[in-house]
């Protein structure tokens, strides 16, 4: 019995293809800026708009970790199927492959790419600011003071805060 | 401008109340060459932080500088989106006297500060971003990569991508307009700054001083 085209390409696997954009060009590096982070990941499955990473590299950038129940930050977990070939995990060139933008997507969290140069920037997730704009609780944020100290507003608990933003221009 | 004075109402501050701080972040690409001579100058001992990609005025949605955020003991804002000069500046060009006696106000009294905002109030005073906006930081920080990396032809199209997702950042403006010929407060802020006021708006967050009680 003859087979038609789609029956042979799901008899192949090869359908799977067809449904995701991510294709199984060769090794692409990426950069990616998120906070104060500048990433650089060696290795990116090529796609056209897209950011696949491994999943190792999700917590470099993000502190989020792949695990079976999805990509999670402490209680919060992104629920990813990881046994099948979804719009935010596929498996090419023998490992696991994780959508970067479509967490981000998932997450609300804005972003922009120079597609060129293949860098990534990601802005403020809307889940850092839930109780800033249903609460009026201050954001947590952690940057460099000049003398390199790591400085957090939650390590200014009990204290009365004058936060001031100012510039030399 | 006022990271001088700051400093001056900090220590006296401070002795009559230990528990507050000032956190002062300069809002500066150019990092420690621009912002840190002024925090020398000034021989500042409160915290003190060059923030090149902007990142507190896009995590508390502030677009201009100077701005103010009151933050309690527990986290809470009481206070936010302000222009807040600690004093007046040439001839009263620009700032003002009325904002540091309310912060005096709330280091004395702390919750109890008729100045203190409850949380509609502090909600109502932030500024609310389109998604679009929203993408206008991720795009600065973009710039803010190739500056550091010396391609100005690509810094100069996201900062301008920033400028257009969020029309409403006098800081993107301004930061790219410091590496321009006009400068930071040449014609083309000028023009901006003159467009907004005689459509009756204020180019710095208003600061009201009305009393709660």
């Amino acid at each position: 019995m003859k087979m038609n085209w789609q029956e042979k390409l799901l008899g192949t696997g090869m359908v799977l293809l067809l449904t995701v954009s991510a294709t199984t060009a060769g090794a692409q590096s990426a950069t990616v800026l998120y906070k104060e982070r500048i990433v650089e990941i060696s290795d990116t499955l090529a796609d056209a708009s897209e950011l696949w990473i491994k999943p190792e590299d999700l917590t470099r950038i993000n502190d989020f970790e792949l695990k079976p129940q999805g990509a999670c930050l402490e209680n919060l977990c992104v629920p990813v199927l990881q046994d099948r070939d979804s719009d935010m995990y596929v498996t090419r060139r023998g490992q696991g492959w994780f959508n970067m933008t479509g967490l981000a997507d998932k997450l609300q969290q804005a972003w922009v790419a120079d597609y060129d140069d293949n860098v990534f920037s990601f802005g403020v997730m809307p889940l850092e600011r839930q109780s800033f704009f249903r609460g009026a609780m201050a954001p947590d944020f952690e940057l460099s003071d000049r003398e390199g100290n790591i400085v957090r507003l939650s390590d200014f608990r009990g204290k009365q805060v004058l936060l001031l933003t100012w510039a030399s221009w | 401008m006022d990271v001088p004075v700051w400093q001056v109402i900090y220590e006296e501050l401070q002795a009559e109340n230990p528990n507050f701080e000032i956190i002062s972040v300069a809002q500066d690409t150019g990092g420690e060459a621009d912002a840190g001579p002024i925090f020398d100058a000034a021989n500042v001992s409160y915290t003190s932080i060059i923030d090149v990609n902007h990142q507190i005025s896009a995590l508390y949605n502030l677009v201009n500088v100077p701005s103010g955020v009151w933050i309690d003991e527990t986290g809470r804002i009481a206070r936010i989106n302000e222009g807040t000069y600690a004093q007046t500046h040439m001839n009263g060009a620009f700032g003002t006297d009325d904002y540091l006696p309310i912060v005096r106000d709330w280091v004395a009294k702390g919750a109890d500060s008729e100045y203190v905002w409850d949380a509609d109030r502090v909600q109502d005073s932030i500024i609310e971003r389109t998604p679009e906006a929203e993408r206008a930081q991720p795009a600065f920080r973009l710039g803010g990569y190739y500056f550091q990396n010396d391609n100005d032809a690509k810094a100069e199209q996201y900062w301008t991508l920033a400028q257009e997702l969020d029309p409403s950042s006098w800081n993107y403006l301004r930061q790219d307009l410091m590496y321009e010929d006009g400068g930071s407060a040449g014609p083309e802020w000028q023009q901006r700054r003159q467009e907004i006021e005689s459509a009756g708006g204020s180019y710095y967050a208003p600061l009201e001083i009305e009393q709660n009680n």
